[in-house]
């Protein structure tokens, strides 16, 4: 993750070493996915070069451009970011309440494109280089500032190119979302607004919404849903995260879900169920390393060498907030990959792939392979990380029941 | 018939209209601006009047333009700085704003004490009190209200007039020096005549105007309405400045005292034009305190608002526009504390912030002039050539004036 702020005015080199000329601007797609398709760049003769993202090595300062660079001039539904972006102002509809583009958050894997955009002070305070300092006095007295992003799934594009930023009306934005975006949305909502949500929704996407709500999320709804309901929801939903989620809830709901479902649908779950009985709970290994979103790579990489000597193998950190909830995951190619001084939150993956103590070997190791990850956190209903398991021990439980 | 009709539905518009010209226009003539209109007088007397009818033509022409870009974008003048010019010239542009508005709220509660002094009420207790009440008004009132209640403020004007009925000035003299100059041109002269009008062309003024219009939402279509609106105001505003500099002049410029602010011109004009005249003058001087003291650190808040994207609107409840409200609350309490301090004078104040107020004028009418030529934003209502002229003339002369000026303060001429 990158700010907008961050890359204004610095220096752009080729990966010759050549310098080009400082980065002013970048061009990005009017649309569901906007694209960074163009920089474009100062040069020290007064001629501002535009060119292709394509050219582009890395974003991150300093920033570097192959050194066969070519020019391009803007096409149709494509904006300039301070020109049509920043600095505007916000309308929300729901509260009228005006805010402003402070920042505009860029990402760069797996695409490079505009994530979204900040609202908060701290947005203002990046642009003179002070928001770690004042966010660090501020957090010394006790107060917390975090940076209020907006994603860019609440835009309207197209009312972009008309000179406007605009939000989505609530019902048109959840017609237009991915269900994987919309449950990244809902997830920062409270499980009052998400059921509000969902009740709006067509049944059909409302069960793929929650197919991709993490397992807390999901576990916190359906102890809200009726029996009818989650049995509905759970004959559409893929079997795997069905039994994920039963087993989060008490012996009687589940019972009671399960009469509810079409014979076929109850007989391939409570073949899944069956084979829970091998506990995750044995696989669990304490040899995990926990860190705050305000630490320093540095300081991480110290934690590492002190309090991780011991451990037969270590591929995570895992971020958790201040009540020691697990917020975010960071590995260790990422972690080196970035300047010393950069907090965690800037960089870690939000979104954790988790299991519970209650998961199927099978499926536990069934994620792992959907998401390409060695090792799972284990967490509680609260969110609190229990401990780890790795694929190798998985692997092994396996091998022996074949 | 039919001509009576057009006629009479005209001036129902321009009834609709009314409000953000004429009442900036008066604000601009708060406390502040009175005292330094005395003071003016009282130094350089008829002469000073040459300069009045070339301040109501930039006073005019700059409130027209900012207002014209407020009902054409629809959008306020902070707004329009952010969004072109970014957020390093807006934090530079909000704190020059913030530290001169301070400058003339201190001035304007100045104004208060002493006029409350004049008066005989004990200004201890009573600013406080007052402080309070404006700011529960300012909340609790809606913006109809508080229109109204401007309106009512600015009805006081007219004991400017009766004052300087009451001094018997050479009238002959006054109306001569207002179309020929008479003075001898020094550094002081300059420096006093910029200060002149840094009170009366304001900074303040320009954001004030234009938030004031966006949040009246004149269609485009009344916009000539909104102009003569603009521009009578302009006119009215500066005619009771003439009043107000022919009374002092004809009783203290006339006598030779020296006076260093409004209250002590309330007082000096007593032997000459009567306890009539004095009190009229004072009291003119508590409401232009009244108007000041609210309008100027609504203007801070409004800008704040703007600039940095958070709600504010005098229509919308305390809850919704915290930041809005806690803005205007500090900047009057901490004009409170500061004109409660004992043994300060504020003297040298007066004319510096003013100074000041003027010297920053020529940016101001730079971010006029770049938004009112701007083809995408203001379209068929871009700048008249004449516009154009006289802005950027008076951006000229202005900043030419302020050099000499502070070059004449600093060598001491």
């Amino acid at each position: 993750m990158l700010y907008f702020s961050e890359l204004k005015g610095k220096q752009v080199i080729t990966d010759t070493g050549v310098k080009i000329g400082k980065l002013t601007d970048l061009v990005f797609l009017a649309a569901d996915q906007p694209i960074i398709t163009k920089i474009v760049v100062d040069t020290p003769r007064g001629e501002p070069l535009t060119i292709p993202s394509s050219h582009i090595k890395t974003l991150i300062p300093p920033i570097t451009v192959t050194s066969d660079i070519t020019e391009d001039s803007l096409s149709q539904n494509e904006l300039y970011i301070t020109k049509n972006l920043l600095d505007h102002q916000i309308i929300d509809i729901t509260g009228n309440k005006v805010v402003r583009v402070n920042d505009v958050v860029i990402q760069e894997r797996p695409t490079l494109l505009i994530a979204g955009v900040d609202i908060g002070f701290l947005g203002i305070l990046r642009w003179f280089g002070i928001d770690e300092t004042v966010g660090k006095i501020l957090r010394n007295l006790g107060i917390v500032v975090t940076s209020r992003f907006l994603s860019w799934t609440d835009f309207q594009p197209l009312e972009l190119t008309r000179g406007k930023v605009v939000l989505k009306k609530e019902q048109h934005k959840l017609d237009n979302l991915m269900p994987e975006d919309l449950a990244d949305h809902l997830e920062q909502m409270t499980a009052e607004n998400v059921l509000h949500v969902l009740s709006l929704l067509p049944e059909d996407r409302a069960a793929h919404v929650i197919e991709n709500l993490n397992i807390t999320f999901q576990s916190s709804l359906f102890a809200k849903f009726t029996a009818k309901r989650s049995a509905k929801i759970l004959t559409r939903i893929d079997p795997d995260e069905a039994v994920d989620i039963l087993l989060t809830l008490t012996e009687t709901k589940r019972g009671q879900i399960l009469l509810l479902l079409p014979e076929e649908k109850q007989i391939e779950l409570n073949r899944l169920l069956t084979l829970s009985t091998t506990p995750i709970g044995n696989l669990i290994t304490s040899e995990y390393l926990t860190v705050s979103p305000e630490d320093t790579v540095r300081k991480v990489l110290t934690k590492i060498k002190d309090q991780t000597r011991h451990f037969s193998a270590l591929s995570y950190v895992y971020v958790l907030n201040k009540a020691g909830q697990l917020t975010g995951v960071v590995n260790l190619h990422e972690l080196l990959l970035q300047p010393s001084d950069t907090l965690l939150y800037r960089f870690m993956t939000p979104s954790v792939v988790v299991i519970h103590l209650e998961t199927p070997v099978e499926i536990a190791v069934k994620k792992m392979l959907k998401y390409k990850v060695e090792a799972l956190p284990v967490i509680d209903s609260k969110k609190m990380i229990i401990g780890i398991v790795t694929f190798d021990d998985l692997a092994e439980t396996l091998l022996k029941k074949l | 018939m039919n001509y009576f009709r057009t006629l009479t539905r005209r001036l129902l518009v321009f009834l609709a209209v009314i409000g953000p010209g004429v009442i900036t226009a008066f604000a601009d003539n708060d406390a502040a601006g009175v005292a330094t209109y005395s003071v003016a007088a009282a130094r350089y007397g008829y002469s000073m009047l040459t300069i009045l009818i070339p301040i109501t033509i930039v006073l005019a022409v700059t409130q027209e333009i900012g207002g014209r870009i407020a009902i054409v974008s629809q959008k306020g003048f902070a707004d329009l700085i952010r969004e072109r010019f970014g957020i390093r010239v807006t934090m530079v542009m909000f704190l020059l704003l913030a530290t001169v508005n301070f400058g003339v709220i201190v001035q304007d509660f100045t104004g208060l004490k002493a006029g409350f002094h004049l008066f005989g009420i004990n200004p201890t207790i009573f600013l406080p009190a007052a402080t309070i009440l404006l700011f529960l008004f300012i909340v609790k009132a809606s913006y109809h209200t508080i229109q109204r209640f401007f309106l009512v403020l600015i009805f006081f004007y007219l004991t400017y007039f009766f004052s300087a009925i009451l001094a018997k000035p050479d009238w002959k003299l006054a109306l001569t020096s207002l179309v020929i100059p008479t003075g001898t041109l020094s550094f002081g002269y300059l420096f006093t005549a910029i200060a002149v009008l840094g009170t009366t062309v304001t900074a303040w003024g320009q954001f004030f105007i234009n938030s004031y219009v966006k949040d009246k939402n004149i269609p485009v279509e009344n916009l000539r309405y909104s102009r003569w609106e603009i521009y009578i105001g302009a006119i009215l505003t500066d005619l009771f400045s003439l009043f107000m500099m022919v009374a002092v002049t004809a009783t203290i410029f006339v006598h030779q005292l020296p006076i260093t602010d409004a209250a002590q011109a309330a007082i000096s004009i007593r032997p000459f034009a009567g306890p009539n005249a004095s009190a009229l003058f004072g009291l003119g001087l508590i409401v232009a305190g009244f108007l000041g003291a609210i309008i100027v650190p609504l203007t801070t808040a409004y800008a704040f608002s703007e600039f940095f994207g958070f709600s504010g609107s005098l229509d919308e409840p305390f809850h919704k526009s915290k930041t809005f409200y806690l803005l205007f609350l500090i900047q009057i309490v901490a004009g409170l504390l500061v004109t409660m301090l004992p043994n300060i004078s504020l003297f040298s104040i007066t004319l510096a912030a003013n100074f000041v107020n003027g010297a920053i004028l020529p940016i101001i009418f730079y971010f006029l002039y770049s938004l009112a030529n701007n083809r995408n934003l203001m379209g068929r209502y871009q700048n008249t050539r004449i516009q154009n002229v006289l802005l950027v003339g008076a951006g000229i002369i202005i900043t030419i004036a302020s050099l000499l000026g502070i070059i004449g303060q600093i060598m001491r001429w």
